[in-house]
């Protein structure tokens, strides 16, 4: 199956659904199986182990991660992912050492300055000012946000514009919105 | 099955931004490197007595070094690809996984549920991985497109 995609010009195999963390063991049978010379691409929120981690070590050549949080307060109120911070920026060093890194950034409105300025300096600081990040302003409520009101709503263009002068401020230089 | 192409999707393998960040990924789908997961599939393991995961762990952190160094000599072209042995480190990393799953410490929740025996854990997620559709998904960029992507549906109670 995998292969036929190969062979019709697909250039990855994209590992979604959900998240795929959980999944893990089934791909890596799916593997034993494939043939062709097909790049690994983990489509991610980041939130794995480091066991996960050295098993994905030698397996994933892309890690599409995505960067949400910029601190474990709203980690834990709108996803309840505890300890998100300390998580998913090993997460990111580790997957930048063993592959190559793509970050995926969703402008949450509201959480500018709590979470994006955070998440922007990391990026800069920690990682490096030529990582590759795709900034969104896709956002859109789903169910939960209802119990949620600061994040109930799309962006407006004024924290768009404010998204785009952080990105300068911090001088990364990759970024496509 | 839908095949999506993007016309954009190979000039956008030139694209600087890319060719920065994906360097190595560009080189296998230009066939001049190996996927990772070849690699691991290469090195040959002895087919391993124990059931024991901290052994099993043991047994993988050594492979990894081996892993390493070959792939560092392929990519820089000072080996050829080896025959494929029986039982190799992406053998052993499935064994892992599956054997983790008795216990799933996969993701941080660390819920440690015995998924191998179908309960679900946090993730809603238990045994089976259904490949419930399958496509050819059209992404948002350009670069890692045409990919194929594959959906699984969680498993649920009955
Ligand atoms: S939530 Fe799911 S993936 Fe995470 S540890 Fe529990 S069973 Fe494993």
């Amino acid at each position: 199956m995998i292969d036929d995609a190969r062979r019709r010009g697909c250039r990855n195999q994209n590992w979604v659904g959900g998240d795929p963390i959980p999944h893990i063991p089934f791909w890596l049978r799916v593997l034993l199986y494939e043939k062709e010379n097909m790049p690994v691409f983990f489509n991610t929120n980041g939130y794995y182990t480091i066991e996960a981690a050295e098993l994905l070590r030698g397996v994933v050549d892309i890690y599409k991660i995505d960067f949400k949080y910029g601190n474990d307060e709203c980690a834990k109120k709108i996803s309840d992912a505890p300890r998100y911070m300390e998580v998913i920026t090993r997460n990111l060093k580790l997957a930048k050492q063993y592959g190559e890194l793509l970050i995926r950034v969703l402008v949450l409105p509201n959480h500018l300055d709590c979470c994006l300025a955070k998440i922007l300096e990391f990026i800069a600081k920690e990682l490096s000012p030529d990582t590759r990040v795709n900034l969104m302003d896709q956002y859109t409520p789903h169910w939960r946000a209802r119990e949620l009101p600061e994040i109930n709503r799309r962006l407006t263009a004024l924290e768009w514009k404010r998204a785009l002068e952080m990105v300068r401020e911090f001088n990364l230089t990759n970024v496509i919105t | 099955m839908w095949f999506f192409y993007r016309p954009d999707a190979a000039s956008a393998l030139e694209d600087p931004g890319v060719l920065k960040a994906l360097p190595r990924y560009v080189d296998i789908v230009k066939n001049r490197k190996l996927a990772k997961f070849k690699i691991a599939r290469m090195i040959g393991i002895e087919e391993i007595p124990t059931e024991n995961l901290k052994e099993l762990w043991e047994i993988h952190k050594k492979a990894m070094d081996e892993y390493q160094r070959l792939e560092r000599l392929l990519d820089y072209g000072k080996i050829k690809p080896s025959e494929l042995p029986n039982f190799s480190l992406l053998h052993l990393k499935s064994a892992i996984a599956d054997k983790l799953l008795e216990s799933c410490i996969l993701c941080e929740h660390r819920c440690k549920k015995d998924r191998s025996r179908g309960n679900l854990g946090y993730c809603k997620v238990g045994k089976e991985m259904f490949v419930s559709s399958y496509f050819d998904h059209v992404g948002e960029e350009p670069e890692i497109v045409p990919s194929f992507t594959v959906c699984g549906r969680v498993d649920r109670p009955n």
